[in-house]
């Protein structure tokens, strides 16, 4: 018969082995392995190391949890490109609402780092001057700005060169109005000046001293696309976008009518395969070969593919700042 | 006399003798020639009154005292083309060069930048003696001449009209040069290039500024000083449409505007007065006086012991000053806008002057932006640095480093022309408003031309009490700046402007290189004449 029953106060405490034993406690160091792993585990082990296996069940099921929801991440991420992809049949003002919520982030995936692209950051602006003709307005560079503006705070000026005369004013306002906060230079990341001159060939200047200008659109274009996402990883995959730009510049928008029409062609084909130019991507391939489609001539004669793949292009929402110029 | 002494007397006497008798053959031949020379002169004389039947149509007539009023037009050089071809006009310019051939006489008759081939030809018009009378004429006389205008096949290419030529027919001289000119004006006008490769003279800057008179009349003179006045113009022009007022400021003051080191005194009266350095605190008091935007042309007085290529003690100041509403970049783009609209207009209505002006000092056209570019100092200091120049934050930039800036912004943008803005504080003057978010710097900027500073300009302190402590940290003395900072203390507008100096702005335009040759009559440390 025991006297009175008091509850232990120190609890989970294991049997001792009397008489031999006054009291035993649990193993604190437990098994090296197990208790450098994860936190959300905590490992009790035994005396003898082994894991609980009631812990074990609780962190499978954990694993197979987070496991199904990265597969639902996937899916949805896949489906929201579906949306904005050619089979889309959306007309523009849903597309476009869409679009104001950053397409370029959706569209142009990969991390791109100023710095390394442009040098070090010495703490004034870092300003990319483009020389343009005014009788050869740049489209696809427009484009571009325009995305670039979504990603990064842009400084955008445009100016008129001694060596022209008369600019039509839609191209002084080409790129946009005047910034609110374009008294203050510094708060900017990026600055882009359109000057138009009186240039056989368009031309780019960034650092004087350690770049040397680059000239052409197609070699602007790509510079710049550079700072929204990196080339594709694939070389094959990098080539053809490369192929796909040069023809665009070179043959649609120079060429004579007969090479234009064999772009055209090719352009069909390519597009009967798959829903952009390179592949499942929208990718600079695309935004130069609409530029130049659209700017060579009237969409009497496209073939079909290519015509789906022009409404699918402006569904994007990237091509408005190129409009005013296509009439 | 001894035998000797005789003989030798008659050795002397019959010395002498053939001594005299030479002296008498020599002088018989003079006097042979002399004769031969009047009966010469004699015979020329009563040949030239027998055969000049052209005397009344040459000569140098009495002097011009307005003694009648003909009702003559005198049609001017550069009016003369194809379209008069065998009119008989009237004209007035100097004589050129002069040049006999035989029975012809050549002249090149200028006036200001044109001049035309004339020709006086023995014939039924014109006699022998009136064809040795204009070859005579000395250089720059001022001649009036009767002619009918001929049209040439071959262009004249060493003239300004190609087309055409006068055949003369009455030639008066209305005023005579002497004939030994200080310098020659083709020499004036040649090219230091070719000088010095052919082997002709050129005339040194110190010579002309001396004879400034007729350096003043050679083509490439008269352009620039058409294109100097075609800027004072477009200046006056363009603010007045933008609602600007012209105000006039004095030069006489009693406290040295902006610091007292280079300032001129004058004795006035029982005291002593300056002469005004810029009319910074008289542009300013208009400003508070309700003026809203004002500008000023005048006289600026530096006495600065500079002798460089672009510092004149006594200059053109071309000065603005504007209230804004809420940002001092209002005043810069007013100010960069009336540059750009003076730059338009000398390209589009002075190309012949500017033509002229490069034929003897070659030079690149003038290239500019518009709306004009503007830089920050931060973006400067990196630009300088990528080429190696190491600086300080708030150090200002030297002559050399403008220089060098100059050159990388026309590399990088092509344009002779920026604005540098946001300059340090620290190297400002008091009355420069700092920046509102950081201390280091200030709302003050300076416009480049071709690399070298034509304009220094900020927002300006418009508080009497940040006035007064900005005058302290930069230790000025109150009492001699009272006035300037009472004009603030009965409510002033947020205003800014900026100065340029007109002589600076056309050398560059032109692309010259010594301030000299843009001012009239110049003055250094060095040359107070003409």
């Amino acid at each position: 018969m025991s006297m009175y029953q008091v509850n232990p106060v120190c609890g989970s405490l294991l049997k001792p082995d009397l008489p031999t034993c006054m009291y035993t406690l649990p193993n604190i160091h437990g098994q090296q392995g197990n208790s450098c792993t994860s936190d959300l585990c905590s490992e009790h082990a035994l005396q003898n190391g082994e894991v609980d296996p009631a812990v074990k069940a609780l962190e499978a099921r954990q694993d197979e949890i987070l496991r199904k929801l990265y597969d639902l991440k996937a899916a949805v991420d896949g489906l929201a490109k579906t949306v904005t992809t050619p089979d889309a049949d959306l007309d523009l003002t849903v597309s476009s609402s869409l679009s104001s919520q950053s397409p370029s982030s959706t569209t142009f995936t990969g991390v791109t780092n100023l710095d390394t692209l442009l040098g070090k950051d010495l703490g004034a602006l870092r300003d990319i001057v483009i020389n343009a003709n005014p009788a050869q307005p740049p489209l696809t560079l427009m484009v571009l700005h325009s995305v670039l503006c979504q990603r990064y705070r842009v400084l955008s000026t445009v100016h008129v060169h001694s060596s022209v005369s008369n600019v039509p004013p839609q191209l002084l306002s080409c790129l946009g109005p005047r910034h609110a906060d374009s008294y203050a230079r510094q708060m900017f990341q990026l600055g882009v000046t359109l000057i138009w001159k009186d240039v056989p060939k368009l031309q780019m200047k960034f650092s004087v001293q350690n770049m040397c200008p680059i000239e052409g659109e197609a070699n602007v274009a790509r510079f710049l696309f550079k700072l929204l996402s990196p080339y594709p990883s694939d070389a094959a995959l990098a080539t053809l976008v490369d192929s796909w730009v040069d023809m665009a510049f070179f043959q649609l928008a120079e060429g004579s009518a007969k090479e234009r029409a064999a772009v055209l062609r090719a352009l069909n084909s390519a597009l009967g395969r798959s829903p952009w130019l390179a592949g499942q991507e929208f990718s600079l391939a695309d935004m130069a070969c609409y530029c130049c489609v659209l700017q060579s001539g009237p969409a009497s004669s496209t073939p079909s593919n290519v015509q789906r793949w022009l409404k699918s292009c402006e569904n994007l929402g990237h091509f408005s700042p190129a409009k005013p110029f296509l009439q | 006399m001894t035998k000797d002494e005789v003989q030798g007397a008659t050795e002397e006497e019959q010395a002498q003798s053939k001594k005299g008798l030479k002296k008498q053959q020599k002088e018989a031949e003079k006097a042979a020639k002399k004769a031969e020379k009047q009966s010469k002169l004699a015979a020329d004389q009563q040949g030239s009154e027998e055969d000049d039947f052209a005397k009344d149509r040459y000569g140098v007539p009495p002097m011009v005292q307005s003694q009648q009023k003909l009702d003559r037009v005198l049609v001017r050089v550069e009016d003369l083309s194809p379209e008069k071809a065998d009119q008989l006009i009237w004209l007035r310019a100097r004589v050129h060069t002069s040049r006999a051939k035989g029975k012809q006489c050549f002249l090149v008759l200028r006036q200001q930048q044109f001049n035309v081939q004339a020709l006086v030809a023995v014939g039924d018009r014109a006699s022998k003696q009136m064809v040795k009378f204009a070859a005579n004429i000395t250089k720059e006389s001022i001649v009036d001449v009767e002619a009918s205008v001929r049209k040439v096949e071959q262009k004249i290419e060493s003239c300004t009209q190609q087309d055409v030529e006068l055949h003369i027919e009455r030639i008066f001289v209305i005023s005579q040069s002497e004939a030994r000119l200080p310098l020659q004006l083709e020499d004036a006008v040649r090219p230091d290039g070719e000088g010095e490769e052919e082997g002709r003279a050129t005339v040194n800057q110190d010579t002309k500024l001396d004879n400034r008179v007729i350096d003043l009349r050679t083509t490439t003179s008269q352009a620039i000083f058409r294109l100097q006045s075609g800027v004072c113009k477009l200046f006056r022009d363009t603010l007045t449409n933008k609602g600007f007022v012209e105000i006039q400021t004095p030069k006489i003051i009693s406290a040295a505007s902006e610091g007292g080191a280079n300032v001129f005194t004058v004795s006035y009266f029982k005291t002593s007065a300056y002469l005004a350095q810029s009319p910074q605190l008289y542009k300013q008091m208009c400003i508070c006086a309700d003026f809203d935007k004002v500008f000023c042309v005048g006289p600026v007085f530096r006495a600065e012991d500079s002798n460089t290529h672009r510092h004149l003690t006594e200059f053109v100041g071309l000065d603005i000053e504007m209230a804004f509403s809420y940002h001092y970049h209002e005043v810069i783009d007013s100010i960069t806008d009336t540059m750009v609209q003076i730059f338009k207009g000398l390209r589009d209505n002075f190309q012949t002057e500017i033509l002229t002006v490069n034929k003897q000092y070659p030079s690149e056209p003038f290239k500019f932006l518009e709306p004009t570019l503007r830089l920050e100092y931060t973006e400067a200091l990196a630009m300088l640095h990528q080429a190696g120049v190491e600086m300080g934050d708030e150090e200002d930039l030297s002559t050399p480093n403008e220089k060098l800036l100059g050159r990388l912004v026309k590399e990088k943008y092509d344009t002779d022309f920026y604005v540098l803005d946001k300059y340090p504080l620290a190297v400002r003057p008091f009355y420069t408003m700092p920046d509102p978010n950081n201390a280091k710097y200030s709302n003050s900027y300076d416009m480049f031309m071709r690399g070298e500073e034509i304009l220094s300009g900020a927002q300006r302190v418009h508080d009497a009490q940040l006035l007064t402590e900005r005058a302290m940290h930069h230790q000025i003395d109150l009492e001699k700046i009272k006035s300037y900072i009472d004009s603030f203390r009965y409510g002033a507008p947020p205003h800014g402007g900026g100065g340029i100096g007109l002589e600076r702005v056309c050398m560059l335009y032109l692309g010259l290189h010594n301030i000299r040759q843009t001012s009239m009559f110049p003055r250094d440390p060095k040359r107070l004449t003409p």
